[in-house]
C-alpha cells in the first residue's frame, strides 16, 4: 500500500456527513497536495482527480468525491472552478482502507480546496441568508 | 440609560424580521431542512424518531438491505439509489438539497432537486384511490386545516424504495400523513406519521423537522445519471470499499 506522509487533524466533535458512504474517516481532516488531472462535474457526485507525489517521489493517482453540481453551485463553484494543471492542497477525509480515494463536501465542515495562490473553494451555501448577530 | 431606546428599537426590528407572520394558505417557496436534532445514527437522511417494531415481513426485507448510513452502515451495499433508481417518498424529503412548493389552482407541486422530481399533491377535494397502482412518489391529496397548516395524505407507494437512507422498508399499503405548519414567514414545522401495518406493528411518528425558507436558492437539475454513477462507482466507490490491504498495486 502506498505510504504517504499524511498528517491527520483529529476533530473534537463527531461530524454527521451528508453523503451515504461510510468508506471515509470523517473524524479527521488530512491535507493532500497535488496537481489536478481532471475535474468531473457530474450528478450526483462530482469528482476531482489529482497526481500526488509520495515520499519516494512516485506519483500516486488520487480520486476525491465531492458534492453534486447543485450543491456546489450554491457554494459558488462552477464546472470551471478546477482544471487540469492546477496545483492544490485538498483538506479531505481519507478512505478508511488506505486507498487513495477520499471525500470533501458540505457534510464535512473544514474540507476544502486551497490553490497555490491561497484562494479557497469550500462548501458554504451562499444562498442561505446570514442572520444578524 | 440613554442607549436603551436604541437597543430596544434594534431588538424589536430584529424580532420583527425573525418573526414576520406566515401568509395564509401559502407554503410556496424554496425550503431547506435545518440540520440538527438528530439523536441517533438512524435519523440520518431518514424519518428517524421512535421507530416501531418491524413485522416479520419487514424484518426479512430489512435484513437484506445494506445501507450506507445508520447503525448498519458499511462500504459497498445495495442501496437502490447507487444505480440511480428513484429515491421515492418520503426519502427524497430527507436528501440534503432543497425543495420548492409551487401552488396552482388544483394542486400543490413539490419539486425536488434530486432527479428534478415533481410530486403532485391534489387540493381539489378528491379522495385517495382505494386500490392504487404503485407509483415511485405515490398518490397524494392535501388540504388546509387552518390558515397556516397544510396536511397531506398519501398512499400508493412502490415498495422497492427505502423509507430513508438507513434502509427501512415499507409495503405498497403504506399511508402517510404529512403536516407542514408555517409558523412564521421563514419557518415550516414538519411532522410525519407512517401507517404501514404490513411492515410496522405501530404507527411510526417521525422525528419532527424544521424547514427554512431559502429565497435566494434555486432548484437545480440534480438528475442521477446512471452512466455517470457507474463511472464514479468504478473509479472511487469500489476502491473505497475494498477490504483494508486488498487491491494494493502500488
Amino acid at each position: 500500500m502506498t505510504k504517504l506522509s499524511l498528517l491527520p487533524l483529529i476533530l473534537t466533535s463527531v461530524v454527521f456527513a451528508h453523503h451515504g458512504n461510510s468508506a471515509y474517516d470523517e473524524t479527521v481532516r488530512v491535507p493532500v497536495k497535488g496537481t489536478v488531472t481532471e475535474f468531473v462535474w457530474s450528478n450526483p457526485h462530482s469528482q476531482i482527480y489529482l497526481d500526488v507525489k509520495d515520499k519516494s517521489g512516485k506519483i500516486v493517482k488520487w480520486g476525491v468525491e465531492t458534492n453534486s453540481p447543485g450543491i456546489l453551485t450554491r457554494a459558488g463553484w462552477t464546472r470551471r472552478s478546477l482544471k487540469a494543471g492546477d496545483e492544490v492542497t485538498i483538506i479531505l477525509c481519507p478512505a478508511k482502507n488506505g486507498q487513495p480515494v477520499a471525500y470533501i463536501g458540505s457534510g464535512d465542515p473544514g474540507t476544502k480546496v486551497i490553490f497555490a495562490d491561497g484562494r479557497e473553494l469550500d462548501f458554504t451555501d451562499k444562498s442561505i441568508e446570514k442572520t444578524a448577530p | 440609560m440613554r442607549l436603551l431606546p436604541a437597543v430596544a428599537i434594534l431588538w424589536v426590528s430584529g424580532a420583527a424580521h425573525a418573526q414576520a407572520p406566515a401568509p395564509p394558505h401559502d407554503v410556496s417557496g424554496v425550503w431547506g431542512m435545518q440540520p440538527g436534532g438528530e439523536t441517533s445514527e438512524d435519523d440520518k437522511q431518514s424519518p428517524g424518531g421512535a421507530i416501531p417494531p418491524m413485522t416479520a415481513w419487514a424484518k426479512a426485507r430489512y435484513n437484506q438491505e445494506k445501507p450506507g448510513y445508520g447503525k448498519r452502515a458499511a462500504p459497498g451495499g445495495n442501496d437502490p439509489i447507487l444505480q440511480c433508481d428513484p429515491m421515492g417518498f418520503p426519502r427524497i424529503l430527507y436528501f440534503p438539497t432543497p425543495f420548492e412548493f409551487i401552488q396552482v389552482s388544483n394542486r400543490v407541486l413539490q419539486m425536488f432537486e434530486r432527479d428534478h422530481v415533481v410530486r403532485e399533491i391534489w387540493t381539489d377535494g378528491r379522495a385517495l384511490p382505494s386500490d392504487p397502482d404503485p407509483l415511485w412518489y405515490g398518490y397524494s391529496t392535501g388540504k388546509w386545516v387552518d390558515d397556516t397548516t397544510f396536511v397531506v395524505q398519501s398512499t400508493g407507494y412502490d415498495d422497492r424504495t427505502w423509507l430513508g437512507a438507513v434502509g427501512h422498508p415499507h409495503s405498497e399499503g403504506m399511508r402517510l400523513e404529512e403536516r407542514y405548519e408555517r409558523v412564521d414567514r421563514d419557518t415550516l414545522r414538519f411532522t410525519l406519521k407512517i401507517d404501514d401495518p404490513q411492515a410496522y406493528t405501530q404507527t411510526w411518528v417521525a422525528l419532527p423537522r424544521v424547514f427554512k425558507l431559502r429565497p435566494r436558492a434555486e432548484i437545480r437539475q440534480g438528475y442521477c445519471v446512471a452512466s455517470e454513477e457507474a463511472a464514479f462507482t468504478r473509479r472511487i466507490r469500489e476502491p473505497g470499499a475494498l477490504k483494508k490491504g486488498a487491491g494494493s498495486k502500488k
